[in-house]
This record gives C-alpha cells, structure tokens and sequence, in this order.
C-alpha cells in the first residue's frame, strides 16, 4: 500500500486529470464537427440542407445521406478545392478559477470528394493551451470509399468502407457520442464515450464496412486498433490518455431509419467489444463489452420550426484482469446515458438541453472514496448561425454565435466533497461560455 | 405564367410542400443549381434547358418535353427512376393530389 504522502499526490494527480478531462469534455462538446463551407461549394446546397441549424451540428436526413454516400455528391461544377476553416474564440467563464477570452481554436478541414466513389472528412485542431501557444493534433477522420445505386431484390442499396479514428464517429444518424460529442464526462465511461477517460477516440485506427438497404435498413461491422503511445504523441495526443492496447476489438452496428421528408426516426442498437490492456506493460487485460441502442425522432416540417429528440443508452460489461486493491471487485458495469432536445428556429436559432448521465457498480476498491463513480451532467446551449441557407449573403463562410452552460449536479458518486475532501463540489465544474466561431 | 386551372393548387401551402419535398436539391433562385438545376422559371421550360447545369444523357434525351403543369403533373406523381429511367434524379414521388397541386401552383410563381 502506498504511504500517505504518495496516496495524496496519486490523488492530487487523478484528481488533476479528471479536471483536465472534464474541461476537455466541455470543449469537446461545444466544439464538435461542423458544417463545414468546403461541402456547400462542392455540392451548391446550403449548410441548412444536411444540418437543422445552419453551423450544424445536427444533421437532417438528407446529410445522413451525403455522409453515407462518402461525401461525395456533388453539384457537378468541377473540381473544389477539398479545404476549409473555422476559427472559433471564447469567452470562458469557470465556476472555479480565473475567467479568460481567447482563441481557443484553429481548425482546418480537408474534405470532400476524391472521385465519384472516394471522398472523406478530416480535422485538424489547433487548441489553444491557455497561454497562447497552440497544440496542433489530428481530430476525427473519416475516410470512404462507397459503391452507390446497388439494387439488391429491386431496392436500392448503398455500401461502402469506412476509415476512421472514432469508433461511433461515422455514424450516419449521428446520435452516438462518437458523433454528437455528447457524453457524460466523468471519472471512467464507456469504452464508446469519447468523453471518458483513456477513451480510444481519436487514439485509434479502424476500418468498418457498412450498407444502407431500401433506404432504411442500415447495418455495419469493423475492428479497430490503438495507434502506439509515440503516434499519439506525435498526432498530438498526451500520452497519459493513452486508451491501451486494444484486442479482438469488433464494432457491430444496425439501425433502422424512416425518412418521411417532413419527420424522421430511427432506432438502432450498437455493440463495442474488445480486450484492454492498460497499462501496456503485457500484463492482464481488461474485457469490455459495450452494448447500447438509440432512439431519435426529428420534426422537419417546412423547416421553419425544427425538433430533433434522442436517446442513447450505452451499458459497458466489464471483466477486469487485475485487482489493484483488495475491495476491487473482479467485474463491474458502467452505464452511460444521454438524452438532447434541439430546438431550432429558422434554422438560424437553436436551443440545445443535452441530460448526460454515467452510473457504475459498486467497487470500493476502484473508485475512491464514495465506490460509485456516478456522474450527472447537463449542457444547454443556444445558437444563433445567420448564414448557410438558400438566401444567405454569402456559402462561402458561415458564423455562429454561442452561449453555453455546462452544469454537474453529481461527479464522482456525490454532490459535495467529491474526492472526500471537503471543499470540492461538483458543481466547481460547472462553466459557461460564450463562443464566436467562423467557418469559410 | 400561372399554374393550369386543371391543377389549380394552393401556391402559399405549395412553398411548404416545395420546402420540404424540394428545397434541399433544388434552389428557386435564378442561376443557381444544386444537386439538381434551379426551379426558377421551370413552369412552361423545354426540358434540360438550364444553362450550366449537367443534365443525365436520360433527361436530354426527352428534347419534346417542356415542363407544363401537366408534365410536371405526371413527372413528379411517380418515381423519377421510372417517369424517366436513367435520371439522376432521385425521387419516390408525391403521392398526395393536393400536395402535388399545391407544389405545381407554386412552381408556376417562380418568375
């Protein structure tokens, strides 16, 4: 057992992570794949016809189509040049600790068509540190080769092959966290929460296939590995989220999905399965088996009122290799939870409220002090996005203008003294932000 | 030129149809064309006749159509793929009359 002095650093360090991780969380959230002006040029629809607000991110059922058809449909006027930008500054104001402007971030997209079958979606970031300097790293990619206007017994069918680096990220209903970048931030998480930590999002490469049957029968299946510990690094990645070295991981997904023009639905279920070992020191591994469904419902109407509805429930099977204390139990579950109404007016202005919640077994002996590591967490945002429609001045460059109020209510299994020290509370987490972002 | 009395809709109920039905691959404005060619004058227009826009070998192919209320009647009541086998348009059809008179009375306003 580790002396006082060290147990308290070893705590003051988890503790220091968690707080970097959540914040991570909340840019993370605010901060999520755009409607980028690159597909607009290359297609000549506006930002509003795939997004429900015009900056994104929430996608309408015609941009579920465009991202299952490799984004590579066009508006047949030649080659575009497959680049965009977005620049993205915040008025930060924590419920703890100094509140700051800055530029937070300088994104540039490579996207779009390649040809008629290869087309694709890759970020990077640039995020500013606090002090001005900015780290540089690869965000999400999603790279496709897809083979459309199959027909299988008279119906249309669409495959294709995806490369990517967040599993749930490719996702064409984009209701899993790996696409919405709305999960539960706590102290661990599903292996398909990008807000956990040590999750594989973006620290991995996999390759899924995928088919999309009479328009409604959606289905696909991959693997994935974790990219070494030096990769991540140079990718930008700390290596102190390093999600392990992943086994036998296999990615299963199906929904079903009904575009009535002017409502959507889907339901669907998802699967992540894989060995971890972390550390990678060749000792035991870890077995998670992730198993969730979703729900959405989409009121589109003639667009000038838009509501968007959904449900992800991700339950995470856990059979640990090693013990690290003797109260830690040898199999657990965690239990991520996510609910978000969208309403969008105009498709100009949106009102967000996302209800994120994480629940674990009881393991006194792995998360400390409480033996829980529930986690309750809302985001609410309100967006206002004036370009990107038909009638918009410009489709060359788009602006949104954002306020959002990120709250916990419970971190770490309790409201208050949430490591066990007095003085700590949940709600210290809490932040509210102002962000001007401009994308061209 | 206004909408047929035959298919005389309600053009103010049409913009919606048109808005929901239409709006992501067709634009009404003059000269620009999305995933499909502009709206803008199509009532009364011979057929793949917009200027800069790349109409399927399927489309060109019918040089007697001109899109009269009629026409558009019968084009957009079924699926594209079989009112004109070979389009790239894609399409299931409006299979509700009054919807489909609706959309063409306000097709027939796009001066």
């Amino acid at each position: 057992m580790l002396s006082l002095p060290y147990r308290r650093m070893a705590r003051r360090t988890r503790n220091m992570t968690v707080l970097y991780g959540v914040g991570a969380a909340f840019s993370l959230a605010c901060t999520t794949a755009q409607a980028i002006p690159v597909y607009a040029r290359q297609t000549g629809s506006a930002c509003a016809d795939c997004h429900a607000g015009s900056y994104g991110p929430a996608l309408t059922p015609y941009g579920m189509r465009f991202k299952l058809n490799g984004y590579t449909d066009t508006g047949g006027k030649g080659f575009k040049l497959p680049v965009a930008a977005q620049l993205i500054g915040t008025r930060n104001v924590p419920a703890r600790g100094e509140s700051s402007n800055r530029l937070t971030e300088a994104d540039v997209y490579l996207a779009g068509r390649l040809t008629d079958q290869v087309g694709g979606y890759v970020k990077v970031s640039s995020n500013n540190d606090g002090h001005n300097r900015f780290d540089t790293k690869l965000s999400d990619v999603d790279l496709r080769f897809v083979a459309k206007e199959l027909k299988l017994g008279g119906k249309d069918l669409t495959l294709g092959v995806s490369v990517n680096n967040n599993p749930g990220f490719q996702d064409p209903i984009a209701a899993l966290p790996g696409a919405s970048s709305l999960g539960p931030p706590g102290v661990t998480g599903t292996v398909l929460n990008p807000s956990s930590p040590n999750a594989p999002a973006n620290r991995v490469i996999g390759a899924t296939v995928y088919g999309l049957y009479d328009s409604r029968w959606y289905g696909e299946a991959g693997t994935y590995n974790s990219l070494q510990r030096s990769t991540q690094d140079r990718l930008g990645y700390n290596p102190n989220g390093d999600p392990g070295k992943l086994h036998d991981t296999g990615y299963v997904r199906f929904a079903y999905m009904r575009d009535l023009r002017r409502q959507f639905f889907s339901a669907g279920v998802v699967a992540l399965s894989t060995k971890r070992e972390l550390p990678r020191t060749g000792g035991p591994k870890d077995k998670l088996t992730d198993l969730g469904y979703d729900l959405t419902y989409q009121y589109l109407g003639n667009r000038e009122h838009i509501v968007q509805l959904s449900y992800v429930n991700i339950l995470e099977q856990r059979k640990y290799g090693s013990l690290p204390t003797p109260l830690a139990k040898p199999r657990g579950t965690v239990h991520d939870q996510v609910a978000t109404a969208a309403y969008t007016f105009k498709q100009s202005y949106t009102l967000l409220v996302s209800h994120m919640v994480s629940t674990g077994s009881r393991d006194d002996g792995r998360f400390f002090p409480y033996g829980v590591p529930n986690t309750t967490a809302n985001l609410i945002s309100l967006y206002w996005a004036p370009f990107g429609k038909d009638d918009s001045y410009t489709a060359m460059a788009n602006l949104k203008l954002a306020a959002n109020w990120f709250r916990f209510t419970r971190f770490n299994g309790a409201s208050d003294n949430i490591f066990g020290a007095p003085g700590t509370n949940a709600r210290d987490f809490n932040a509210f932000s102002i962000t001007a972002s401009v994308a061209f | 030129m206004t909408a047929s009395p035959a298919f005389a809709g309600d053009a103010s109920a049409g913009s919606d149809v048109f808005k929901s039905e239409c709006a992501e691959c067709h634009s009404i404005k003059e000269g620009r064309n999305k995933k499909g060619p502009s709206l803008f004058g199509v009532v009364g227009r011979k057929a793949a006749a917009v200027p800069d826009y790349e109409y399927s070998d399927a489309l060109r192919a019918q040089s007697a159509w001109v899109w009269t209320p009629e026409q558009l009647h019968s084009y957009l009541g079924q699926p594209a793929k079989r009112a004109n086998p070979g389009t790239k348009m894609k399409y299931d059809g409006l299979n509700d009359p009054k919807q489909l008179d609706d959309l063409i009375s306000y097709l027939g306003t796009l001066h």
